[in-house]
């Protein structure tokens, strides 16, 4: 394939926010995803579904490089972010994951306080010059998490004394204090209670006003209630994507069908 | 009879018990191994338990106190002439254990006969040139005529008490053996008796630390009490001279040495911390498994190389190296031996100590945590020092303090690399002492452990193991904290 | 609050070009890098130049210089009686021999065709060790029907000699030393030349007990290396199975209290105990209190013992914990007592682990060497102590020990001994971690 068909036309189209085209990737001998080709849009909520195991987590951090952490992990194809190409030799990965910011599945607030944390990002990406400035990004983060109300009393009580929900909010905080322009999120519920679950999922819904998110679930039903675009992995390949809508009532594929209605997975 | 045929024959005799009950056992179950409570064998064991287990503690018990006894009841019956006003009552009844065995020796060798021992004190003038002839010596408190009585009156009670020991124990054995033949019946519970003896057993082999630290405790306080009554200890917890004259007005502070032994310590952390921490980040954080795989053997060997070999090092090698391209070019002294010198090489010994410490716990540190500063867009460097390390931290402090424990406590290096003037000094070019080498260097050679000069070894000693015994609880403490909070 | 974007957008840049601020943080992580490189290479490094030190100076004691010549033994001198009888002949003192072999050594130079220069025959004989007589009149008494033959023999030169053809002496430093002199060192050079002397294989540092302060060619690790494995003997008899029984019981038996609570505490407290300290306590204990001999292995291996039972009840301990409980439930389930199942399925599975924790805890113990020091196992022993067990209680030395007595003597040659000694010691140990690492891969289990 030409890759300078893929930037034209992914420059072209401005609402593209990450294209990715005939993505591979191995764990040492384990082929993982294959041919992933796919395009996500910015102010979008995109979310990965499919069984365990199928590769949707591994795709997902691939989106930010966090796979350049594991040794025998190997990435081929192209992912590009604002038409550039993100594995480019020049690419520095640092800045690249402060634009492409992740949540991860368990809350893994630092050891430090709620004020520390928050302002961890903006700190070391040099976003911040003086306490004012730091001030101001933090209680903007912690609104943006829907997290303020809460915690505004007690910014510098650790992060960890925090209820799981509460924490996983943190960790939203922190990924938005750095003002990324993608939030990953990689399973951000499967650790927090229903009520949690739902505070973050609103949460979620309004981040898409700024952000483009992509998340991955296990849960059909989050998927839908969070989601305007689908996508279905299984096995490594990507089976099928479009409207969240359109995957959930008219599934094209006899596995994804399958999938949604519970034989698989 | 010797001691190794008593024992030989209460385990011979064990053996016998342990055929007997089993052929006893099997015998009233009419061969039916099916009608006994537990499996023949363990008849045949508790039978060899009965006839060995008494009989041993008895003859490990009568061995350890008789010694006690008839010392105590030879002190008591001394006459004046021997046992005279201010002379420690130790060294005299040592005198006459000397005595009692020069006269045993002399009894197998054939110059003497039961006779001659029996009223040795009368017949003290042809004794002493009888042995001396056959070339066994008298200790020089014998030429006193009630020592050599001593002697034959403490070689008599002796041999009178190791009869009665025999008896005693081969008694209980035979007694064993017929209760054990008593007790075999089929209904017998003999698994659970036997496994109910083996626990006691392994509770006593755990218990056996305990009985170590309370003999350190109380080896070194015992001792360290003669000599605080002999030495004020006012003047050696806070007197600022180390000087010990075997003449008798001594000066013995311990502050140059603990001056000493905290310098050579802190250039040692000084070394060891930085060195060990960035090899265990590196080898927890960047090392590929390859790099991983040859890099942690080499420096465990480190760990696995003798103290002394590190002595060596300091003394051959270190050493004179110093003296010649730093000391003397910049004149700040020309010994071999310094703080410099010890401290460097236990700063190496430290290495392996620290990073395998803080590697453990730097991998304790969650994966998560570091995802979640990488994919903030921290670089690697920044994830270690603002997420990982902190995180870290409580736990590093306590391989440190471990560290330090250990270095406090080295000697071999410090005996070969540190010098041994004791003084308190700024310069790391100059040979310094610590509490370690002072501790050797009393306790070697000839010593008289009635002499403050030597019991102040024990003081030094216990000194030393409470600074390190501190560092050690503080330290454990710490680290065990520290892993609760991530597991 | 939604406003987060704005400033967002206003940084957006490629992600090809590196800002200013990547860069300098790129160069901090690179230094950062560097240093962790520097330490291990720092680590490396010491270890290298421990090593190639120790082996460079330490080979010198396992080659040795000899004079070569044929000694006439004397049979009127060496044994007046005539009847070969040992008896008789060991009241030959070592100064007859002495004699033969000096007159030997001047007859040989003499033969050789050398001229001597500016030494007297004292000067000469002194070219031969001091110990050679005593290893000829051993040899004799071993072997009496030598007397009256003529025997090629090759005697030890003394340690300058010797010290010369390692480098340790020069022309000019024997020039200023009272115990050898440039003509001395001539003689030997021509001696060299002529095929009488030469510096080969020394197997007698491995076997020949220690020697006095002037004769450091004669001196050998036999007797440290006999203390030492005297010592490991009493450690594998005592320390092991009690140190296994106290793990068996803290592990498999013991109830959740106080008392094992404070054993466990007092474990971890002891393994850290320095170690100058056990043998403070070995002194007050066996050897003040119960009357054990001084610089016996009998009291060094029981100080070890105690200095190496916590280190053995960690690791069985830990050897224990990996057996996983599912095998402890089965064995339960078919109606195993608790004992039954620990002795019958735990312990053989748990082996491997136990062996390699107690070859690394013995390993510890044969390197160690202060607390040996202090119940006397410094003192010079000449006399080889008799088999196990009687021979537990006479005196003998210890590898370590002996390093450390030879490093504290004047001569320099003792250096390269004691260095030798630490080959041998590093030696073993090595042997001894091979072991280890051999038994831990052979039977490595994973569940």
């Amino acid at each position: 394939m030409n890759d300078m068909s893929i930037m034209e036309r992914a420059v072209s189209q401005t609402d593209i926010k990450i294209s990715a085209r005939d993505v591979q990737v191995w764990y040492g001998e384990k082929h993982a995803i294959k041919d992933v080709n796919i395009d996500i849009l910015d102010k979008t909520v995109t979310a990965f579904i499919g069984p365990s195991g199928c590769g949707k987590s591994t795709f997902l951090r691939c989106i930010n490089r966090m796979n350049d952490t594991i040794d025998i992990c190997r990435v081929q194809g192209l992912i590009a972010l604002d038409g550039e190409d993100i594995y480019d030799r020049r690419v520095d990965p640092v800045q690249l994951r402060a634009k492409v910011g992740m949540v991860f599945q368990k809350p893994n607030p630092f050891p430090k306080s709620i004020y520390d944390n928050v302002a961890y990002g903006p700190r070391i990406h040099g976003l911040v010059r003086n306490k004012a400035e730091t001030d101001e990004i933090v209680e903007k983060s912690l609104r943006g998490a829907a997290l303020w109300n809460e915690v505004k009393d007690r910014l510098q009580e650790p992060g960890t004394g925090l209820s799981g929900g509460q924490q996983q909010r943190l960790c939203i905080a922190r990924a938005v204090a750095t003002q990324p322009e993608v939030l990953l999120m990689d399973e951000p519920c499967s650790a927090l209670d229903p009520i949690a679950t739902s505070q973050v999922e609103d949460l979620i819904d309004k981040l898409r006003a700024n952000f483009s998110v992509v998340i991955v679930t296990h849960s059909m039903q989050q998927a839908a209630r969070v989601s305007q675009k689908t996508a279905f992995f299984h096995l490594g390949n990507l089976v099928e994507h479009g409207d969240t809508d359109d995957i959930f009532t008219n599934p094209q594929d006899p596995r994804t069908e399958s999938y949604i209605s519970g034989k698989i997975g | 009879m010797p001691v190794f045929w008593i024992v030989s024959i209460v385990l011979v005799l064990a053996v016998a018990g342990y055929v007997a009950a089993k052929a006893r056992v099997l015998k009233l179950a009419g061969g039916d191994s099916r009608r006994l409570h537990s499996r023949h064998v363990y008849y045949g064991w508790y039978g060899a338990l009965l006839v060995a287990t008494p009989a041993l503690l008895v003859l490990a018990a009568w061995m350890a106190a008789q010694p006690v006894v008839i010392d105590r009841g030879i002190a008591a019956d001394l006459p004046p002439s021997v046992m005279r006003e201010g002379v420690n009552p130790a060294i005299v009844v040592q005198d006459v254990r000397r005595t009692a065995t020069a006269l045993s020796q002399g009894l197998r060798e054939g110059v003497l006969t039961r006779t001659d021992l029996a009223d040795a004190a009368a017949q003290a003038e042809t004794l002493r040139p009888r042995l001396t002839e056959a070339g066994i010596r008298l200790p020089p408190a014998a030429s006193e005529p009630a020592m050599l009585g001593a002697g034959g009156e403490y070689r008599a009670r002796q041999v009178a008490g190791h009869w009665a020991m025999t008896g005693v124990v081969l008694l209980l054995a035979v007694g064993g053996l017929v209760l054990g033949h008593r007790q075999s019946q089929p209904q017998t519970r003999a698994r659970n008796l036997v496994e109910r003896f083996v626990k006691a057993a392994l509770i006593t082999c755990s218990s056996i630390a305990i009985l170590t630290t309370a003999g350190i405790v109380l080896s070194m306080v015992f001792e360290s009490a003669q000599f605080f009554r002999q030495y004020a200890w006012t003047d050696f917890f806070f007197g600022t001279t180390w000087s010990p004259r075997f003449g008798g007005g001594s000066q013995l502070g311990i502050l140059p040495l603990l001056w000493g032994t905290l310098y050579i310590s802190a250039i040692a952390l000084v070394v060891a911390v930085p060195i060990g921490l960035f090899a265990a980040i590196y080898m927890s954080e960047y090392a590929s498994n390859r790099v991983r795989s040859f890099v942690k053997p080499t420096i465990e060997v480190l760990a696995g190389i003798p103290t002394i070999v590190y002595g060596l090092f300091a003394l051959m090698t270190v050493g004179p190296m110093l003296r010649d391209w730093f000391a003397q070019p910049l004149g700040l002294g020309s010994s071999g031996s310094s703080v410099m010198t010890a401290g460097l090489v236990m700063g190496i010994m430290l290495i392996p100590f620290v990073s395998s410490l803080s590697d453990d716990i730097i991998n304790a540190v969650p994966q998560s945590l570091r995802d979640g500063a990488l994919g903030l867009g921290s670089t690697q460097s920044e994830t270690v020092r603002k997420v990982v390390l902190p995180a870290a931290l409580p736990g590093i402090v306590g391989a440190v303090l471990l560290a330090a424990s250990r270095a406090i406590g080295e000697t071999m290096i410090v005996v070969m690399g540190a010098g041994a003037a004791a003084k308190m000094d700024l310069n790391p070019f100059e040979a310094m002492t610590t509490i370690t080498v002072k501790i050797v260097s009393q306790l070697t050679g000839d010593t008289d452990f009635n002499s403050a000069e030597t019991l102040v070894a024990f003081a030094l000693g216990l000194s030393l193991f409470v600074i390190t015994l501190i560092l050690n609880i503080v330290a454990l403490y710490v680290v065990r904290k520290y892993r609760e909070q991530y597991e | 609050m939604t406003d987060l974007s704005a400033s967002g957008a206003a940084r957006k840049s490629s992600l090809v070009t590196l800002d200013d601020r990547t860069r300098r943080r790129n160069a901090a992580e690179r230094r950062f890098r560097a240093y962790g490189v520097a330490a291990i290479a720092t680590a490396a490094l010491a270890l290298a130049i421990l090593l190639v030190t120790i082996v460079g100076n330490g080979v010198g004691a396992f080659r040795q210089t000899f004079v070569t010549i044929p000694v006439t033994l004397d049979a009127q001198q060496l044994d007046p009686a005539g009847n070969r009888d040992r008896g008789e002949m060991s009241g030959v003192l070592t100064l007859a021999y002495g004699g033969l072999l000096n007159q030997s050594l001047r007859q040989s130079i003499e033969g050789a065709g050398i001229e001597v220069e500016g030494l007297t025959d004292r000067d000469i004989d002194d070219l031969i060790s001091k110990d050679a007589p005593a290893q000829i009149r051993n040899r004799v008494l071993a072997n009496p029907d030598l007397v009256g033959q003529t025997v090629e023999v090759a005697v030890l030169t003394n340690g300058r000699v010797d010290g010369y053809y390692k480098g340790r002496v020069s022309l000019a430093s024997a020039a200023n030393d009272g115990n050898t002199s440039p003509q001395q060192l001539a003689l030997a050079d021509a001696l060299k030349e002529r095929g009488l002397l030469a510096t080969k294989w020394n197997w007698a540092f491995l076997t020949n007990p220690d020697a006095s302060d002037q004769r450091p060619e004669a001196a050998g690790v036999g007797i440290a290396i006999l203390g030492s494995l005297y010592m490991m003997l009493v450690v594998l008899f005592l320390a092991v199975p009690i140190g296994v029984a106290a793990s068996i019981y803290l592990e498999e038996f013991a109830p959740k209290n106080r008392l094992t609570d404070v054993i466990e505490v007092n474990i971890a407290n002891l393994a850290a105990v320095p170690s100058i300290v056990f043998g403070i306590l070995g002194l007050a204990a066996f050897i003040n209190f119960a009357g054990l001999p001084q610089s016996a292995p009998i009291v060094g291996g029981l100080v070890l013992v105690l200095m190496t039972l916590p280190t053995i009840i960690i690791s069985t301990r830990a050897a224990l914990k990996a057996v996983p409980p599912s095998i402890r439930d089965a064995a339960l389930g078919v109606g195993a007592s608790r004992m039954q199942t620990v002795f019958h399925h735990v312990l053989p599975l748990a082996l491997p682990g136990i062996l390699t924790g107690t070859i690394i805890g013995l390993a510890q113990a044969l390197g160690e060497t202060a607390p040996l020091l202090l119940i006397g196992m410094v003192a010079f022993v000449r006399n080889f102590p008799a088999a196990p067990p009687e021979g537990l209680f006479d005196p003998a030395s210890a590898l370590p020990v002996q390093v450390y007595n030879w490093t504290q003597r004047a001569d320099p040659a003792f250096f390269e001994r004691a260095s030798g000694a630490i080959i041998v010691l590093l030696v073993l140990l090595l042997c001894m971690n091979l072991l280890a690492i051999y038994l831990r891969r052979r039977f490595e289990r994973r569940w």
